[in-house]
């Protein structure tokens, strides 16, 4: 105890430690500032959307006199709220929609929509509290520690220190374990007053928690020991900020090109491209055994009357599924391909702990791709809700109106989420 | 001046004893090798494979069958951005954005399918490419070689042996920084080999990538002295060490962030489906086809009927749906034109958030420099937008006049309960392929220069503040007692 209120003491007296500790203390608490201020417009947009979407049902409901023109025209929201720790870590939110809109038809040509983002924004990177803890808190404590030792033979005074009796836990283990603290504390407050103004869960908090101690900790051994094997104190700075430049920006910008030279993921254009022929061709297709080839994979619409015209709702919506049908292949290819280089950036992270980090905090927060392949599975979900609450009208050529829409299925954002 | 050449030799003889110099620069120079090549394949790919989509859109598109105009205006058309030839240097916001676009009648799409989704997470950490390898990694070496070049010699005394001698401040200053700039120009060299080769493997991209290189010549020049101005103020070498990694922090890793959160939160945007409202909205408000007696398409039928000079419509030698469609789609296609033109403001005025940055930070200036030179920035993503919108609209309209023309409307309402009619409605393939393709027209080289001049221009304030920097340090020495 005695020991910490001194090296508290000295850490008083040293302007550099302590200037660099208060700002690293003021970034994070700005950043988490930052996060709350984002995920707050974040679900603002939301509500704003869905109120927007709310008085254009109205309009809709009103017009609605058969399903078909009702399945055509309905737009269904779905809408993915930012987590209670997303603010912590912001991720792919700021590229990835955060409120699809969907419709009955073909959902291929409608998962991918972006969101309107400016690049450039996005090409600087996001200033959240998983940044400050990756990239700026190892570099305050690579000046708070570098010269553990040789700062104290610098000065003269190292030998003399030896000569106390277990000088080692006295003096060099308390101060390295008392900057170290100082440096965790400037990044889990912030955490936890984030964490309780948007009541995330006690469990995913502490592990939100423990990923920044565990920055804090890798590096503080790491520093300790280069400072112990060094031997000046310019030297130890110059090898550990290279140390920290390549753990941090070469290291995962090199795994980043071998992650995506390992596993190309080009099927995105043909994708949609094929989805699209495939739902068009059907106009210049005979009726009927377009709509067989539907209900043999959904025997229960088998009852439902031959096609005699050359347009009804049922063969359309038929079509359009059968367009999604024609390229699942393709389409489970793609998101394979993302979810094969998200599993190789994994194992980056074994290799360079910072980067494995900052992937937990990710996760964490449900910020990360993985998160956002979450999300696309509940739109699909959701989607194939929509179709089977039509299907009935159109199948059975049922009457539909405002009250039948008033029925339709509603999204479902935490319920579905797991 | 003399003196200053023999303070640069001394100081770069020393540096080639040093084993830690040249294996930093030797890093540096093989991660620029690296950049470079894994770049330049990259982008050669990218262009390849676009191509290539582009190619199959438009086969696909060419060998529709006869079929009726309306519903090639829902087959639509795709487009794809291309790479420009120095993004292989600077690939700038191009990971970053959907590459794709799909054009159809009444909608505009978002451009889908850009490397930022399909990738993992680790594309946010930054990429290894020439352009970052100059930004990031060339001053830190810089940091590294020259933080002791001053405090060094005060430390062991040659400081004042030299002032002894006759030596004044700014001779040791400028010898001192003529030797790690000659270190900053073997770190350029590979980098900017890089450069040359992307420029001149397309025409008119030489005075685009001359100026990129003199924006990281400068650059470099303002670290040089940066770091020997800050190496003479220390107090210490390990003060000067601590100093310039802070300095380089907050200039390369600090501000971009902080400016880009800045902008967010100055100018907010919309998410896009709000947009998609608020057009449908508005478009409701102006005409709404639905409505029978919409006074918009009231007076577009009572204008068409007098145009022709008949009294009813079924009297009207054109095919009325197509006309109606038309009138549809021009008034869509000017509140997608509006409402996009707000949201490429908005987007400029966060990226003004950015130049701001660059007052702080000279890395972003040249990386505006860099991306504006390299058609990489955010202009040219607008760009590529607008001139795809001009291409749905004039291809919709295209369709709906055939439409209009060759669609007898008898046969037109009749076609989804008569299969002869149905086939009398479609149009002969032939006419597919008379259809204009899509090709991107980037900016002129000109037009591209004039945008580099605002990053180019904080660069020039950040150099001579530099040489003041430089300046001040010399006179502080003066100061110093011999």
């Amino acid at each position: 105890m005695r020991a910490i209120l001194r090296e508290l003491w000295f850490l008083g007296r040293s302007r550099a430690a302590l200037g660099a500790i208060m700002l690293l203390a003021v970034l994070a608490c700005v950043a988490v500032a930052f996060g709350l201020a984002e995920t707050a417009r974040d679900r603002a947009a939301i509500a704003q959307v869905l109120a927007l979407q709310a008085e254009e049902d109205v309009i809709v409901a009103a017009r609605t006199s058969d399903a078909g023109g009702s399945a055509y025209g309905a737009y269904f929201p779905t809408w993915d709220s930012p987590s209670p720790l997303a603010f912590a870590a912001l991720g792919q939110r700021d590229l990835s929609p955060s409120v699809l809109r969907v419709r009955a038809l073909a959902l291929e040509a409608q998962l991918y929509e972006n969101e309107q983002a400016n690049p450039e924004l996005a090409l600087a990177g996001r200033f959240d509290l998983a940044f400050v803890a990756v990239y700026l808190a190892p570099l305050v404590l690579i000046v708070l520690l570098h010269d553990l030792w040789s700062g104290e033979r610098e000065a003269g005074r190292l030998a003399a220190l030896r000569a106390i009796p277990r000088s080692m836990s006295r003096i060099f283990v308390s101060r390295a374990g008392v900057r170290a603290a100082l440096v965790a504390v400037a990044l889990l407050a912030p955490l936890g007053v984030g964490a309780l103004l948007e009541g995330a869960a006690l469990g995913k908090t502490l592990m939100f928690a423990a990923a920044l101690i565990g920055v804090v900790v890798f590096w503080t051994l790491t520093i300790l020991a280069v400072a112990r094997l060094g031997s000046r104190s310019t030297v130890n700075a110059a090898a550990l900020a290279s140390l920290w430049f390549v753990l941090t920006l070469v290291g995962p910008a090199a795994a980043n090109l071998v992650v995506t030279a390992a596993g190309p993921v080009t099927e995105g254009p043909r994708l949609a491209r094929e989805n699209r022929d495939a739902v068009h061709g059907a106009w210049d297709l005979p009726r009927q055994p377009t709509l067989d080839r539907f209900v043999a994979l959904y025997p229960e619409w088998a009852d439902t009357a031959p096609m005699t015209e050359p347009f009804h709702w049922k063969w359309y919506f038929a079509f359009q599924h059968l367009g999604d049908v024609a390229v699942a292949d393709l389409s489970q290819a793609y998101r394979q391909g993302i979810e094969r280089r998200e599993r190789l950036a994994r194992v980056a992270g074994w290799l360079m702990p910072p980067v494995g980090l900052q992937q937990m905090m990710h996760r964490l927060a449900e910020t990360d791709v993985t998160a956002q392949l979450a999300y696309q599975d509940r739109i699909r979900a959701y989607h194939t809700q929509i179709r089977a609450f039509y299907y009935p009208y159109l199948f059975r050529d049922q009457a539909f109106g405002p009250e039948d829409f008033a029925r339709a299925p509603r999204y479902q954002a935490d319920g579905a989420r797991p | 001046m003399r003196r200053g050449w023999r303070i640069a030799a001394e100081e770069l003889r020393l540096l080639a004893r040093t084993r830690v110099a040249w294996l930093g620069l030797l890093a540096l120079i093989i991660l620029s090798a690296v950049a470079a090549a894994t770049s330049a394949a990259h982008v050669a790919r990218e262009q390849a494979v676009r191509a290539e989509q582009q190619a199959a859109a438009d086969r696909a598109f060419e060998a529709q069958p006869d079929r009726h105009p309306h519903r090639v205006v829902h087959y639509g058309a795709y487009v794809h951005r291309p790479v420009s030839p120095l993004a292989a240097f600077e690939p700038g916001i191009d990971p970053f954005t959907g590459t794709t676009l799909f054009l159809e009648g009444h909608r505009q799409n978002s451009a889908t399918f850009g490397a930022m989704r399909e990738s993992s997470g680790l594309i946010r950490f930054g990429q290894l490419t020439p352009a970052f390898v100059l930004q990031a990694l060339a001053p830190l070496l810089l940091i590294f070689l020259g933080f002791s070049v001053v405090a060094r010699e005060r430390e062991t005394g040659v400081l004042r042996q030299l002032r002894v001698h006759g030596a004044r401040p700014a001779e040791v200053l400028l010898g001192k920084s003529l030797a790690l700039g000659a270190v900053a120009a073997v770190a350029l060299a590979p980098a900017l080999a890089a450069l040359a080769i992307a420029a001149s493997s397309a025409p008119g991209e030489a005075t685009a990538g001359a100026l990129i290189a003199a924006a990281f010549l400068v650059y470099l020049a303002i670290w040089v002295l940066m770091v020997v101005a800050i190496s003479a103020m220390a107090g210490s070498s390990r003060g000067a060490l601590l100093c310039l990694i802070a300095l380089w922090a907050v200039v390369v890793v600090l501000t971009p962030r902080a400016a880009s959160a800045l902008a967010a939160r100055a100018e907010p945007a919309p998410p896009r489906v709000e947009t998609e409202l608020r057009i449908t909205r508005d478009a409701r408000t102006i005409g709404d086809s639905h409505n029978p007696d919409d006074p918009f398409f009231a007076a577009f039928r009572a204008r068409t009927l007098a145009e022709y000079g008949v009294s009813r419509i079924e009297d009207l030698p054109v095919n009325y749906r197509g006309l109606v469609s038309a009138e549809g789609e021009a008034l869509t296609s000017r509140l997608f034109a509006d409402y996009a033109r707000r949201t490429a403001d908005q987007q400029r005025a966060q990226s003004r958030w950015l130049q701001a940055g660059a007052i702080v930070s000279p890395a972003l200036a040249v990386r505006q420099a860099a991306m504006a030179g390299a058609a990489t920035d955010l202009e040219n993503h607008v760009r590529f937008l607008e001139q795809a919108e001009a291409h749905r609209f004039d291809l919709v309209q295209r369709l709906n006049r055939l439409h209009a023309e060759d669609v007898r409307p008898e046969d037109d309402a009749a076609r989804s309960r008569d299969p002869e009619a149905e086939q009398r409605t479609r149009v002969a393939a032939e006419n597919w392929a008379r259809m204009p393709d899509f090709s991107f027209t980037p900016a002129t080289p000109e037009a591209r220069v004039e945008a580099m001049i605002p990053g180019l221009g904080v660069l020039a304030l950040w150099l001579a503040a530099a040489v003041g920097l430089l300046v001040l340090a010399s006179r502080r020495l003066l100061g110093e007692p011999r």
